[in-house]
């Protein structure tokens, strides 16, 4: 119980103290010496010398206290300060996140445009594979013409062949003809040659 | 668990709440643990919040495929689906709310389900597995409704296109068909071992992962992983991966795939591969991203290990979770 009497007396001390310079000593000593010198008598220098003392005492009294004043002053501009950064380093922080989903939308982006490319790439190799439509399409036209060309040659041809066809009928028939009439000819003559021995046994 | 059962652990597939802040994971055993992504990204995280804060059996068989819907947490073992209450597991009940079966031909098999994926256009379970047929659930009544015939060998995966309302799987038998969910008809049908730039026969010819972003498909598996562009159904970037790939997943411009090797590979849709960020498991089979809440964006690798890595950044494993 003493023990923590003890403890409380310190530290209310301690508070009192200010910054551990002996303030509170110093007032408590300035007060005593003060009222030694109203009540008691001195000669004249021990006096002045006394109230010299005393003057001194006060003046680092005062001292003391416009030092811990402008502490404080300075304490409160300090927090202000603080304050201030505290907001700004918040913005920033606000700020970075914004920036860190703005950069993750990015990516997210960039991620796609990749997959697309890869896919065309991808896509495009199977295409390669296959003729190029543009070659493909005159080496089909060429064929187109190929095939025309043949098909009026072959026209032709057919026409030739009917005409020759027609002609050599023309011609087979004027021969069966000749033929028929060298044939009959023929049997003329014989029935002439027959008629003739008849003609001349007679 | 003793320390054999760890030694020998699979992690087949993962899943995240709706809400973003738990993963569930199923391993070899049938097992699924529950681990809170908040606990474990926290500041203040020690070695217990690596741990999971649930774990429970939930299947005879491995747990295959792992889905979360709005609420609910749905898992495939053998033959069955399975769906647990997401509030539920988070108070630590493990009563599943329901489980169906789809209609085998045979009762005689219990074929396994690979893939699970969601329609939510008509809010419809896609499933495909050992049967080789794709069964499809409705959610509001949990009925069986159609089946999709086609694959001759067991279908590995699947994918939904939304916006042409397309389903895409990928099997055994090296075809990835693509379906039109509106009719339940087969549209289209690419073997991709047929084609010389991405076919290993070596390796078979079998396809374990698909995904598909708008035009664009990822296969892979057997034959390397490709980029594929599905309106001229052509193979346009074919990725220099050495081994077989089990999972590809798209995200902004880069392809994450993870496969044989204790890498994830960054790759560019170019056809280069950026990046291998090495993990803890020898072989990955499962590559989860948490793209629901913002707070815990993160990538989540399991493989051939007990343990589950945790990308924050997607280019270095922060930590592991272990079962």
């Amino acid at each position: 119980m003493g023990s923590i009497t003890d403890d409380e007396v310190i530290r209310k001390r301690l508070l009192i103290d200010g910054d551990g310079a002996g303030d509170d000593r110093r007032i408590n000593v300035l007060m005593k010496s003060f009222t030694k010198w109203c009540h008691s008598s001195f000669s004249p220098e021990e006096g002045m010398s006394q109230y010299q003392r005393m003057m001194m005492s006060l003046a680092q009294c005062e001292f003391s206290m416009g030092k811990t004043l402008l502490v404080y002053n300075m304490n409160l501009k300090e927090m202000e300060n603080y304050e201030g950064i505290y907001t700004d380093i918040e913005k920033s922080i606000a700020s970075a996140h914004e920036k860190i989903a703005e950069c993750k939308k990015e990516i997210q982006r960039a991620k796609r445009i990749r997959k697309n490319r890869q896919e065309y790439d991808a896509l495009a190799r199977v295409i390669k594979q296959h003729p190029d439509r543009h070659e493909t399409l005159k080496q089909l036209e060429a064929l187109d013409k190929d095939l025309q060309q043949l098909s009026h040659i072959k026209e032709n041809v057919e026409d030739k062949l009917e005409l020759r066809k027609k002609q050599f009928h023309v011609l087979l028939t004027t021969i069966q003809e000749l033929q028929q009439t060298l044939e009959n000819d023929e049997k003329m003559e014989s029935d002439d040659t027959q008629d003739s021995p008849m003609e001349n046994g007679d | 668990m003793g320390p054999v059962e760890l030694l020998h652990m699979s992690v087949f597939s993962q899943s995240f709440s709706p809400c973003g802040r738990y993963l569930a994971a199923g391993n070899n055993y049938g097992e699924i643990a529950v681990f809170s992504l908040s606990a474990a990204l926290s500041p203040d995280a020690s070695e217990r919040s690596q741990k999971p804060i649930l774990n429970f059996t939930a299947h005879d068989g491995p747990v295959f495929s792992l889905l979360s819907t709005e609420s609910h947490l749905l898992s495939a073992g053998n033959g069955e689906i399975s769906a647990w209450s997401w509030a539920e597991l988070i108070k630590k009940s493990t009563k599943a709310a329901w489980t169906r079966k789809p209609n085998y031909e045979t009762s005689l098999e219990i074929p396994e389900i690979n893939a699970m994926i969601i329609n939510p256009k008509d809010n419809n379970l896609i499933v495909g597995g050992g049967d080789n047929n794709i069964h499809i659930m409705d959610m509001e009544t949990g009925t069986f409704k159609s089946v999709l015939k086609g694959h001759t060998d067991y279908i590995h995966c699947l994918s939904f296109k939304e916006r042409e309302g397309e389903i895409l799987s990928g099997g055994e038998d090296g075809a990835v068909r693509i379906w039109d969910s509106r009719t339940n008809r087969p549209v289209h049908c690419i073997e991709v071992f047929k084609y010389e730039e991405c076919a290993r026969p070596q390796f078979g010819k079998w396809i374990s992962c698909l995904a598909t972003d708008s035009d664009w498909m990822l296969c892979g598996g057997g034959p390397s992983l490709s980029l594929w562009h599905l309106r001229s159904m052509s193979p346009t970037s074919v990725f220099p991966l050495s081994g077989c790939q089990r999972e590809a997943v798209s995200y902004q411009d880069l392809i994450m795939s993870v496969g044989e090797g204790p890498y994830v590979s960054h790759c560019l849709h170019g056809g280069t591969v950026k990046a291998q960020i090495p993990c803890s498991p020898s072989s990955l089979n499962t590559l989860a991203l948490n793209l629901k809440n913002t707070e815990h964006r993160v990538m989540t690798v399991g493989g051939s290990s007990h343990q589950i890595d945790v990308f924050t950044n997607f280019s270095y494993r922060a930590l592991s979770l272990s079962f």
